[in-house]
């Protein structure tokens, strides 16, 4: 049967715009997100390009549509399994894993609080542990708990048991839904900082990646937004920014990943917001701000504490007595190698998209490094970084673009 | 702008570099990860990144005279770590090769030493050389393949070491010796024009004899600086590789001294002269030291090849130069070993023609030296006293106690 509904893999930034915008022409709309939330890697943002506002911002209006729409239906912590059928007729397959939560928020931190278990937050990129009844942010949609019963002692089992929001025997669910077109925004992950021996490979105390950068400036982060050293929660006074962690290096991720630069800036801004004496050092091989980034570097550069060398780092080392790290770099400029001591260090590590290594139970040709190169003819259309690496607002570009393919696959159907 | 610099971009030279091992220096894009990964790579204008810029632009000047190609020792991490593939340890090999080619004069040879098409050149001239010895002496022998009165080999009755060997041989080191000393003197020269004077405090400035004694001691003796460039069990063998068949080449030469001293010496000093007789007994100290050294050659041989056939083509390309070097090597100590054994099994045919290869392979070997990868005996050897002299050092060298070392 053909159908005139829109399937989009994937919750965030991408997958939310080109929702939208079919749904807002009509069209019955089916989001499919893996984890338990919605936003995607902007919800991991502090402040996000083009304006710098905090991801609440941007995503909070996109979820009110959201709301107020009952032509798109979500599905949290839902996989695609199967694929059936042809353009404008597609069976999906979904498989939906449990909650354990039941909808309608009440008010809960009482008892999350209470429990005993801790687990690695992702969310924070290991930079805090959460309870395992959590919701990622304050403003996390949809408003609803989630259980990790993986990581829950049997004391906190019988403990979240007597309340009656919650239901720790629900079973894995599975729904076909039939739809015309398919937008796949899968996005993106940072690229694996333990794959980069040579700066430190994640095992150096005060070097961190720029994600977790983010997480550390974000006032819902695990520090309330103080920016400060995850070894002994010092204030950094000397930072550097590596740039070109993993990107642009055949041994790694082939590409630019695009904003990591505009990134290290922005957090560069951060820092010396926050911290008047602090120096910052960004060290990279070609300082690549396109467009109005342009002049948002020449702003942040100005600034007489922040510092641009062009030379790539190629060697991070813990200090052998403290917490400090050292820092093998060639200014290129003026020729001359030197280590030097951080108290703090950011890797700018690039996009991956979240297809390398992983795949759909679709068939669209991807190129080497993951991303979707093709699937148009068969109604099926990337949106996003799971395309290339963008910023924020050309990947909401590029699912209006999308989003439109898709309503012209399905239109009259 | 204050200050315009022209640039006159030799594209021959870029040409000539790619030919010889730098195929890939166009890849290039700076990012420096080459000289900062690099452990032999000094604070002030490191390594090898300006080499790949200059070769880039084809700026000939200032890479001929760059003392950096001979402080490089190919360890190949700055080409494992290129995020381009731009292979920087190829092109510092390829400029080494530029070098052996055009260092000195006549530099024909050079030439013909840059490509395995002028290969039958190189081995014609001895093979004629000796062939004509050969068979002269069977004309006046009256065969090709003469035994001693009682049916032994005695390669010294076909080619007499006074007569064949020992003026072909004499002359040529001289020779080599004479090319050498205007390599190492052009060397200098340049040295002196690029290399400038770096201060370390707390390093104090080492005369000239203090820097020969270090290199030989520290660089020569027990491969330090190259063990530096250790970081994986395939750099490893290849350190092993070359100490092992240094040392077999230095029991060679011990050998050959021996008995190039005992034999003409002994002409004046006659109880001497028993002592490099050829052929010695097995028991021979100096036959025992002679066969240890062609074991060692061997293994060292052995190690270095496996490395090379075993590396990874994406990171670095072996090129004519290595093979021409390994391969002139094996033929010498083959031949050497082929040339004990035949000789002591009696097979007389196959005895003399071995030792012929491995006449014309030793020719090979020392007559072309200056032109040749093994050429770095001297040049490398020659620029490590230099820069030990004027302080160039690898940042962090433990030459000293680590916390004293402030670079200026």
């Amino acid at each position: 049967m053909a159908s005139n509904s829109i399937l989009v893999i994937g919750g965030g930034f991408a997958g939310l715009t080109a929702a939208l915008e079919a749904a807002e022409i009509g069209h019955e709309v089916f989001i499919i997100e893996k984890t338990p939330f919605l936003g995607g890697r902007v919800m991991q943002l502090n402040k996000y390009f083009p304006k710098l506002c905090p991801p609440s911002c941007g995503l909070e209006i996109q979820y009110q549509r959201i709301k107020n729409n009952p032509k798109v239906k979500f599905f949290t912590l839902a996989e695609v399994t199967k694929v059936e059928g042809g353009v404008g007729n597609y069976d999906v397959t979904v498989r939906i894993k449990p909650r354990y939560a039941g909808p309608s928020s009440p008010d809960l931190s009482d008892l999350c609080s209470s429990l005993d278990s801790e687990v690695v937050n992702d969310f924070e990129f290991g930079l805090a542990t959460r309870k395992p009844v959590y919701m990622d942010a304050p403003f996390a949609f949809p408003q609803r708990y989630v259980v990790d019963k993986a990581g829950m002692s049997d004391a906190d089992k019988a403990k979240v048991q007597k309340c009656d929001y919650f239901d720790l025997n629900e079973e894995e669910k599975t729904v076909t839904l039939n739809v015309g077109s398919i937008v796949i925004a899968t996005g993106w992950k940072p690229y694996d900082v333990t794959k980069l021996t040579n700066l430190g490979a994640g095992q150096v105390k005060n070097c961190i990646s720029n994600m977790q950068m983010e997480r550390l400036a974000s006032p819902y982060g695990p520090t309330n937004g103080k920016i400060v050293r995850p070894s002994d929660g010092r204030e950094p006074k000397k930072i550097a920014f590596v740039q070109c962690a993993g990107s642009r290096d055949e041994n790694h991720l082939h590409y630019c990943s695009y904003i990591c630069c505009a990134a290290s800036l922005k957090q560069a801004q951060y820092v010396r917001e926050q911290y008047p004496d602090a120096e910052v050092t960004i060290f990279y091989i070609d300082l690549r701000t396109p467009g109005r980034y342009d002049n948002f570097s020449k702003k942040v550069l100005a600034d007489e504490k922040t510092f641009a060398v062009k030379g790539k780092v190629a060697a991070v080392e813990q200090d052998k007595a403290g917490d400090d790290v050292w820092v093998t770099v060639e200014d290129a400029v003026s020729g001359s190698k030197s280590v030097e001591r951080f108290d703090l260090v950011v890797l700018a590590t690039g996009m991956q998209p979240s297809l390398a290594g992983a795949s759909l139970p679709l068939d669209v040709p991807v190129d080497s490094e993951g991303f979707i190169i093709g699937g148009e003819e068969k109604g099926i259309f990337a949106a996003g970084c799971a395309k290339q690496p963008l910023d924020v607002m050309k990947s909401a570009q590029s699912a209006t673009g999308a989003a439109m393919k898709a309503i012209q696959t399905v239109r009259g159907r | 702008m204050s200050k315009t610099v022209k640039i006159e971009p030799n594209l021959q030279f870029v040409k000539e570099l790619q030919e010889v091992g730098g195929a890939d220096l166009k890849k290039c894009y700076q990012c420096a990860t080459c000289s900062v990964t690099c452990p032999m790579s000094p604070a002030d204008n490191p390594y090898p990144r300006k080499e790949m810029v200059w070769a880039q632009w084809g700026l000939k000047d200032k890479l001929v005279n760059d003392i950096d190609i001979w402080l490089c020792h190919n360890c190949g991490n700055c080409s494992e770590l290129c995020p381009r593939g731009a292979k920087p340890g190829d092109l510092m090999s390829a400029l080494r090769n530029m070098a052996y080619r055009k260092l000195v004069a006549p530099t024909i040879i050079g030439t013909w030493m840059s490509s395995p098409k002028h290969l039958p050149i190189l081995a014609g001239i001895p093979a004629a050389l000796f062939a004509i010895i050969w068979m002269i002496r069977a004309a006046m022998l009256g065969t090709f393949f003469p035994l001693t009165e009682d049916g032994k080999i005695v390669y010294g009755n076909l080619f007499p070491g006074d007569f064949t060997i020992d003026p072909v041989f004499v002359l040529l080191f001289l020779c080599v010796c004479l090319c050498f000393g205007m390599g190492i003197k052009n060397m200098i020269d340049g040295f002196k024009a690029t290399v400038g004077q770096t201060f370390v405090l707390g390093y104090k400035k080492p005369s000239l004899k203090d820097a020969i004694i270090d290199t030989v001691k520290y660089d020569i003796l027990q491969h330090s600086r190259f063990k530096n460039c250790v970081d994986s069990p395939a750099d490893e063998e290849r350190v092993k590789g070359h100490q092992i068949l240094f040392y077999g080449f230095v029991a060679c030469a011990i050998v050959t001294t021996i008995v190039a001293v005992s034999h003409w010496g002994g002409k004046v000093v006659h109880f001497i002269a028993p002592l490099g007789h050829t052929p010695m007994p097995l028991w021979s100290p100096v036959k025992i030291l002679a066969n240890v050294g062609a074991v060692l050659l061997v293994t060292g041989l052995t190690l270095l090849t496996r490395r090379r056939l075993n590396a990874d083509t994406a990171k670095s390309r072996s090129n004519y130069y290595d093979w021409y070097l390994l391969g002139v090597i094996w033929v010498v100590t083959l031949t050497g070993i082929g040339s004990e054994v035949f000789r002591l099994a009696g097979v007389a045919p196959l005895a003399f023609f071995t030792y012929y290869v491995h006449l014309v392979s030793i020719f090979m070997l020392i007559g072309y030296l200056p032109w040749s990868k093994l050429g770095h005996l001297v040049y490398r050897t020659t620029a490590l006293i230099y820069a030990r002299y004027v302080g160039r050092l690898p940042i962090g060298e433990k030459l000293i106690e680590d916390d004293k070392i402030f670079v200026i």
